[in-house]
């Protein structure tokens, strides 16, 4: 990263009345990058992104933009943008008007006005829309005219508060391709903000995962999702098996855990000796019929029954029940049919390196619940 | 359906109703137009010799322009203070904000006879002698609530975060207000201030009370009609009657093609895929 961060969060808290909705969160985000905040709902992220905006001033810390400290700024007089969750369009002006409003504002010539303008709406692929009024327009493209406008001012950094989370599931893909798109031809640095897990892998640089007004983990997408921090990481970003185990031998890089009658290697630099959790992704988890296992090492494979299996057009997937652990595991897989029927017996195995641990305290014998969406959080910033 | 026998009754009460409205009314008209004096039947045939009367009249001239004078400086001035004072209330963050927008509208439910009467005190108090700023300060009271509940209703119903993206496009407080809030509320503020203009300009009880040497139009037909029954008051009558009717449909209209623009900006089925996605 470079010295000087493009956007510098500093130990920012902030509070709704006695709710504290933002717990000391700091974070650089460099030139270019597109960067997620991602957590379940009033975990803190959208009160983050209208800090940076201006919209509210923090209780405690800084925000600098390009080193410059806007933490006092209000919103009309910093250089971001935002595409709000909503759309968000002046119904009394048309797309042009709408595009140009930031370029009018701040004065810009007339003629620069219209060629930036048409320049964003190319952007966004929208050009031939300059007379439509907002309600002439789909949701998608509404989003795209919010997009335009706030781009064609040239932020600083752009915000993205869940712009697509009003949007149909098929048009929210196409938008995902467009925002990747956007984002490369631009080489603008991007905030955006979402309680997608899908979304932000597909789209982020860096996710940020958020959760109680904290972030509990920075790092590139691939990273979050094979090497969480914690069982509320590995929970909320994709689908997870969460098991509890034994560490019974911890070296450099591998350890030997003991879960049930079973040993087994798993991938994990330097974990404690002790309680721990696994964490196995769905489709790290193998499974085989137990009769083909005949006459094989069945030492690193868990007896089980199948309790449910699922299409999911891809693949199929299964819930495979594990006498010897009390818990039910998730797996997937692909395939044309199912591979299994429900209350076949089979084996469940998986490879040393697709597994994770993280620590676990004391003799909890089931991971703690995702929380559930902080209503108070929610109602105390509306 | 043919065939059904359905009672008479109900369709005779409501003709009843009709005509019990608009009969008086409509016997004014008919009269503003008579050949003759006469204000009973036979009806002698049409003439507008009354109507002719009254646009002589150097009285009635007096008093229309008054009223004239008196209603569009009420209007424009409660115009400007009430959208203030209406944004301000709609956009306040205060705890107050509830109490304060119910005093401000409570004066609606005030008798105008006890408007009146504590004017009047208030201006003998501080020796203001009485003249047509009186009668336009009392108006002011009078008109200020109806159009504060118009114009609060309008801004309520505007989406804050169009008003947050204008900030965040660079706007200030007062672009924000002229470039995004005005324009969509402007129709149902000028509706309101039509409906002061009409409120203010057919108004008695409180001028009744606070009027100096220069009647205004309606004081002017009350002072005529104790003296003699002239048949121009139905002529003034009839013009009052189809001004005001007008300026309630402009303020009808305004409102109404207001809230179709804004139901419009709004499309349904973006609304509507926003509710699936959930």
């Amino acid at each position: 990263m470079s010295a000087e961060a493009r956007v510098r969060i500093e130990d920012v808290r902030h509070r709704y009345g006695s709710v504290t909705a933002l717990d000391g969160v700091s974070l650089d985000i460099a030139d270019g990058e597109l960067v997620t905040l991602l957590g379940p709902s009033g975990c803190g992220k959208t009160t983050l992104l209208r800090i940076v905006a201006g919209f509210e001033r923090p209780v405690e810390g800084r925000v600098l933009l390009t080193g410059e400290d806007v933490t006092r700024l209000p919103a009309h007089r910093r250089a971001t943008n935002m595409v709000f969750q909503r759309p968000t369009l002046f119904p009394h002006l048309d797309v042009f008007a709408n595009v140009a409003f930031g370029l009018q504002v701040a004065g810009v010539a007339r003629s620069e006005q219209r060629a930036r303008v048409q320049e964003a709406l190319r952007l966004v692929r929208l050009d031939g829309y300059e007379r439509r009024r907002s309600h002439e327009l789909s949701g998608g493209q509404m989003q795209r005219v919010a997009l335009a406008r706030a781009l064609v001012n040239r932020p600083k950094v752009l915000l993205l508060d869940e712009p697509l989370s009003a949007l149909d599931l098929k048009i929210r893909l196409e938008m995902e391709v467009e925002l990747r798109r956007v984002h490369r031809e631009t080489g603008a640095t991007f905030v955006y903000v979402t309680h997608d897990q899908r979304e932000a892998m597909a789209l982020s640089d860096r996710i940020a995962v958020m959760n109680a007004g904290r972030i509990e983990q920075l790092g590139v997408p691939t990273e979050v999702y094979r090497r969480p921090t914690s069982v509320f990481v590995a929970q909320f970003v994709g689908d997870a098996n969460v098991l509890p185990v034994e560490v019974v031998e911890a070296g450099a890089e591998e350890a030997v855990v003991r879960l049930g009658d079973c040993r087994h290697n798993v991938h994990c630099p330097h974990p404690a000796r002790g309680p721990a959790w696994l964490v196995l992704r769905p489709e790290a988890v193998e499974v085989r019929a137990a009769d083909a296992a005949a006459g094989r090492d069945d030492a690193g494979s868990l007896r089980g029954v199948v309790r449910d299996v699922a299409f999911r057009g891809t693949g199929f997937g299964c819930r495979i029940e594990l006498p010897a652990l009390g818990a039910q595991v998730k797996a997937e897989g692909p395939g044309a049919a199912p591979p299994f029927a429900v209350d076949d017996a089979v084996r469940v195995d998986w490879r040393p390196e697709s597994g994770w641990l993280l620590p676990r305290e004391g003799g909890e014998a089931a991971p703690p619940p995702i929380a559930e969406p902080d209503a108070a959080a929610a109602e105390a910033r509306a | 359906m043919s065939g059904r026998h359905r009672s008479p009754i109900p369709g005779l009460v409501t003709l009843a109703g009709v005509l019990f409205l608009w009969l008086p009314l409509l016997v004014v008209v008919l009269f503003s137009l008579h050949e003759t004096a006469s204000l009973s039947f036979p009806f002698d045939g049409f003439s507008l010799r009354w109507y002719e009367r009254v646009f002589e009249s150097a009285e009635v001239r007096s008093a229309v322009q008054s009223s004239l004078v008196v209603a569009t400086t009420t209007a424009l001035t409660t115009l400007v203070l009430a959208t203030l004072a209406a944004y301000g209330m709609s956009r306040a963050r205060s705890r107050w904000r509830a109490p304060l927008a119910l005093l401000f509208f409570l004066p609606i439910t005030l008798p105008g006879l006890f408007i009146g009467v504590a004017l009047l005190i208030a201006f003998t108090r501080t020796e203001t002698s009485l003249s047509l700023v009186t009668v336009t300060i009392a108006h002011l009271v009078y008109v200020f609530p109806f159009f504060f509940v118009l114009a609060r209703a309008a801004l309520d119903r505007l989406d804050p975060a169009l008003e947050e993206a204008a900030a965040d496009l660079g706007a200030n407080g007062r672009t924000v207000f002229r470039r995004v809030t005005l324009p969509q509320v402007w129709p149902v503020l000028v509706g309101a201030a039509a409906l002061a203009f009409a409120l203010s300009f057919d108004e008695f009880i409180i001028t009744f009370y606070v009027v100096g040497p220069d009647p205004t139009l309606p004081l002017y037909i009350w002072s005529s009609l104790r003296k003699t029954i002239d048949p121009s008051i139905n002529a003034i009558s009839t013009l009052l009657l189809a001004f005001t009717v007008l300026l309630f449909v402009v303020t009808f209209a305004l409102a109404s093609w207001s809230e179709r623009r804004r139901r419009g900006a709004v499309d349904p089925l973006a609304l509507a895929g926003a509710e699936e996605a959930r």
